[in-house]
């Protein structure tokens, strides 16, 4: 007990020499990370919710997520509203996707081998890319907004203010979900169906009912990240892909069922990816260190756990 | 209370239930009989986690065979399953709390119901915040006694319930079980039909799948059949 607490205390110590570093150095990096895990760590945690509570890994995350880009795209470009002022009917939509979904699709799988599942996921996240490929060709889109280029001075160093939009998306997501989870009925409701479905059956709790709410919910919350993505990213079908691999590497390294430590491994992987593209020509291996760190934390976990 | 029917089961092939017939009123019944010989497949039909092929159950004059789970422990029916199925991440008293949550008729009174396992368990009192999985087996048991109770069911069914307790925490459960029967009807499978025929009113010994007996408690204590297979004398 003693020892992991050092342990702990140690990494906290490591963590904080780097950043005060990192400011001294490169300040820009510091800033250009935390806003890049914002939007890690928003994505991330839907898929943590469904893994958690309905038990399935989402392979057709980055894809829903693309998805709600794409749907805000259509509401803004078809209505003249601004994209996150469509963000509210994105969020209806997606809840409605996330239903149609479970009711059509997820539902037939929650007692099969967990091959059948991810096969299933898989089926969908190609299903909704072609779809939108043939019904919006590939041809990215992009919005031009006068406010996504706000930037701000500190001394030296001028930044673009913008993304950090993504570190408020993600810390609210956070605590709206600890808060859902912890105070509501329906969120204890579904605490328990993810630690014991048999046992919550046990107690009343109709279990696929809130297998179907947890699955919209985090459908939803996918419809206000695209939004967002789509308001500072450009888009096209396939966009959604690498956030599928990047979401699942965090809730893997987060453990499941957790939903803090997506906060901490996206800042740790944030930072470190914009660490590597700061130097010119090297952008490219951005990815592999992004990699290489799942592996070591995974690895050093499962070493944890053989030794004790 | 409870009613079945001509109630018939099978896994693929295999006929696991034949034919049964069984009824519990106001008070404590005890389900006898060897390792596969049905009684816990029976239990499941009850509680809607395995449908039969054919036959009824009928609880309170309703028909309660096709019905889903989390319905048939709202109408009042708590399991304790031999795995126990608590929430290992939720400490004791969330446990409990969870069991009356979303029962309709014991959602309101879950202060008292609280008050009354910690006076019937008074070790989970003690260990009120500590997680579930932290407990050893026989207080997961009382756990899984407790968080059933929470719910003020109408029928408690307990399957297995001394299955890995140390002989004088059995003992102890049966005493308790016998003060409960006052105030809810229980079902009891065991396997340890010697302690537990103190603690109920009447027994079904099933066999093969079927009744192969049915009898007051007395009546079985004395049978030659119950003695010499079950009571081992």
């Amino acid at each position: 007990m003693k020892t992991s607490k050092n342990l702990q205390l140690t990494i906290v110590g490591i963590a904080a020499a780097i950043g005060i570093l990192l400011i001294l150095w490169k300040p820009s990096v510091l800033i250009y990370g935390l806003q890049g895990a914002g939007l890690y760590a928003a994505v991330a945690l839907p898929m943590a919710l469904i893994l958690g509570i309905v038990g399935i890994i989402n392979l057709a995350h980055g894809e829903f997520m693309m998805l709600g880009a794409y749907l805000a795209y259509w509401f803004s470009t078809q209505f003249g509203i601004d994209p996150l002022l469509a963000m509210i009917p994105v969020l209806i939509s997606m809840g409605i996707v996330g239903v149609i979904t479970y009711k059509t699709t997820i539902h037939r799988v929650l007692g099969a081998p967990e091959l059948n599942q991810l096969i299933l996921t898989f089926g969908i996240a190609m299903v909704l890319s072609q779809v939108v490929n043939l019904i919006a060709t590939s041809q990215p889109r992009k919005l031009s907004l006068d406010y996504v280029t706000a930037s701000a001075k500190v001394g030296e160093l001028s930044f673009g203010t913008y993304d950090f939009i993504f570190v408020a998306a993600a810390v609210l997501f956070l605590a709206g979900l600890l808060f859902f989870l912890r105070r509501t009925k329906l969120g204890k409701a579904a605490v328990a169906v993810g630690q014991n479905p048999k046992g919550a059956r046990l107690v009343g709790i109709n279990v696929d009912r809130t297998y179907l709410i947890i699955f919209s919910i985090a459908l939803g919350l996918l419809g206000i990240i695209g939004t967002l993505f789509l308001t500072s990213h450009s888009i096209f079908p396939l966009v959604g892909g690498s956030y599928t691999m990047k979401s699942f590497c965090l809730v893997a390294m987060a453990g499941i069922g957790q939903l803090k430590p997506i906060l901490w491994g996206s800042l740790a992987l944030g930072v470190s990816e914009s660490f590597i593209m700061s130097f010119q020509g090297y952008g490219g291996w951005a990815d592999i260190v992004f990699f290489a760190i799942i592996v070591i934390v995974i690895i050093s976990r499962a070493y944890k756990r053989t030794e004790s | 209370m409870l009613e079945i029917r001509d109630l018939n089961s099978h896994y693929g092939k295999l006929h696991v239930l034949r034919d049964i017939n069984l009824q519990i009123g106001n008070e404590s019944v005890g389900l006898f009989g060897p390792n596969g010989s049905g009684k816990t497949t029976l239990i499941n039909a009850v509680m809607g986690l395995w449908k039969p092929t054919s036959g009824s159950i009928n609880f309170n004059e309703e028909d309660i065979t096709n019905i889903d789970t989390y319905n048939i422990a709202r109408k009042g029916i708590a399991l304790v399953p031999q795995e126990r199925e608590l929430f290992p991440g939720m400490n004791v008293q969330e446990n409990l709390e969870s069991g009356a949550a979303y029962i309709p008729h014991a959602k309101d009174e879950l202060e008292s119901s609280l008050e009354n396992v910690y006076s019937i368990f008074p070790i989970l009192k003690e260990r009120s915040k500590q997680l579930a999985v932290t407990l050893s087996g026989g207080q997961q048991r009382m756990l899984a006694v407790g968080r059933a109770l929470m719910a003020k069911p109408k029928l408690l069914i307990l399957d297995e319930p001394s299955l890995g307790l140390q002989p004088s925490l059995v003992s102890e459960l049966f005493e308790k079980l016998a003060e409960m029967k006052e105030t809810v009807s229980i079902l009891v499978t065991e396997q340890n039909v010697r302690e537990s025929l103190k603690a109920v009113d009447r027994g079904y010994v099933l066999e093969n799948g079927s009744v192969a007996l049915e009898d007051s408690a007395e009546g079985l204590s004395t049978n030659p059949h119950v003695i010499k297979s079950y009571l081992g004398l």
